[in-house]
């Protein structure tokens, strides 16, 4: 019996497609602090661990918030916090695989090697792939682009941006302490979280980003949310096409967007970069219905 | 020949706490006051201790849009007006926020040989001279290929 398998935007591609080829790694001896001036400087989530130069571990913001939260010294070398050994693909896996992969194990990057462990050639993270399928539907002959209303008419409906969202948005109130947003963080795996005025509307987003710059300047964790929190929130309607709302997080280098229903201090959802590399369909129903067998 | 025989003892440095849109106009009246153009520039803290560098290829890694092989793509867009905005966001980062912190020295007595494998074996540039934690000078590539080969 042959199997049959939805097909989507990104069956068949390989993981060299999207992967990123500059690989950013420290010696497990460098000090944790040092190490968030890398992370800001290349817009990276995570960096690779060597001990003399062989890949031994990884260390993500989230491991740099652990330490923030349970009060340990910023010197403390990347060696003695890392986690390893890295999760690691090849460039000629299936991108597929490689999504599954990294949602399986709850990570936002998976180092891709060569023909031997020691040979990182590249990393994979959400918002790479999401850039792939951004370059594919935007050439793609059946979207929307340039085209008349009236033309526009016979082609596939275009996703929205509520066709994908999580409605599920965490919060704190300005006034809460860091820890409690380090807590939520880390409790729900997300990346930033909302801020409300004590009046109800959404003034700030504290990311991971965001949290471990401040720890770099000596920001304590009992400071409060408001302290550290980039304004405005950065958002975009419900109803705006997803291939919109895709360009804009590539644009802006932010990794998710907040979703408004209304006025922007009325959040209704978040859309995230891994939630749009998860959903792989593309922005429009052409790729989903039109080629369901393999 | 040693690094204090062929060191540069008229260096600029930049403060730990400026902003970036702070050392891009020191770069700019570096280069003017030099005559050449400069680089990269030391950090030193308020005791003149030596914290780090910055180069002007870290300031290009920090503002270059990551996807920018996409923006490209998108000729529905200016990509210079939209870089500004992206701009003004970033001039208020710290030098100490994407400076280069593990940096490689030399003492003032370092052979020329030594420095000379250093820049090298590292691709280093450009090497500060340190003398009980106080900058005595800096060593550029140039100095080097200059001094080594003038018999030529």
């Amino acid at each position: 019996m042959p199997k049959f398998q939805p097909r989507r935007v990104l069956t068949g591609i390989q993981v060299r497609e999207a992967m990123r080829r500059q690989v950013v790694a420290l010696e497990k001896g460098i000090a944790a602090r040092d190490s968030v001036r890398h992370l800001i400087k290349y817009k990276i989530n995570a960096l690779l661990v060597t001990d003399s130069g062989v890949p031994c571990g990884v260390v993500s913001k989230t491991d740099l918030l652990a330490l923030m939260y349970a009060g340990l010294h910023p010197q403390t070398p990347l060696g003695d916090m890392m986690t390893g050994p890295p999760v690691a693909c090849f460039p000629d896996d299936l991108l597929d695989d490689g999504l599954e992969m990294m949602q399986s194990c709850g990570i936002h990057q998976l180092f891709v090697i060569g023909a031997s462990r020691e040979q990182v050639v590249g990393v994979l993270s959400y918002a790479d792939i999401v850039g792939l399928l951004y370059r594919y539907c935007h050439a793609c002959r059946q979207s929307t682009r340039g085209r008349s209303p009236a033309d526009a008419l016979h082609l596939p409906p275009e996703l929205t941006v509520q066709d994908v969202m999580s409605t599920d948005v965490q919060f704190a109130y300005e006034a809460d302490p860091l820890y409690t947003v380090i807590e939520t963080l880390t409790a729900k795996s997300l990346g930033a979280i909302l801020i409300y005025a004590a009046d109800g509307r959404a003034v700030g987003v504290v990311s991971k980003t965001d949290l471990i710059q401040a720890w770099f300047h000596g920001v304590r964790p009992d400071a409060p949310a408001a302290d550290v929190m980039s304004t405005p929130v950065q958002h975009c309607r419900q109803n705006a096409k997803l291939i919109e709302a895709l360009q804009l997080m590539l644009l802006q280098d932010v990794q998710r967007l907040f979703v408004s229903a209304g006025t922007a201090d009325q959040i209704s959802g978040v859309l995230s970069l891994s939630d749009a590399a998860r959903f792989r369909s593309g922005s429009c129903r052409a790729c989903a219905a039109g080629r369901l067998l393999t | 020949m040693l690094a204090r025989d062929i060191m540069d003892r008229q260096f600029h440095t930049l403060h730990p706490d400026m902003t970036i849109q702070a050392a891009v106009q020191a770069f700019r009246e570096a280069t003017r006051q030099e005559g050449k153009k400069v680089f990269g520039m030391m950090v030193t803290d308020d005791h003149g201790h030596l914290v780090g560098m910055l180069s002007m290829y870290d300031i290009l890694i920090y503002i270059q849009p990551k996807h920018a092989a996409i923006w490209g793509e998108m000729e529905e867009l200016d990509p210079d007006r939209l870089f500004q905005e992206q701009l003004r966001r970033v001039w208020s980062v710290k030098v100490d926020d994407i400076m280069t912190a593990e940096v490689v020295t030399i003492h003032p007595d370092a052979h020329l040989l030594v420095i000379a494998d250093i820049m090298i074996k590292k691709h280093i540039r450009r090497l500060p001279v340190v003398a009980d934690r106080q900058v005595a000078g800096i060593v550029y590539v140039s100095d080097v290929f200059h001094q080594m080969l003038h018999t030529f």
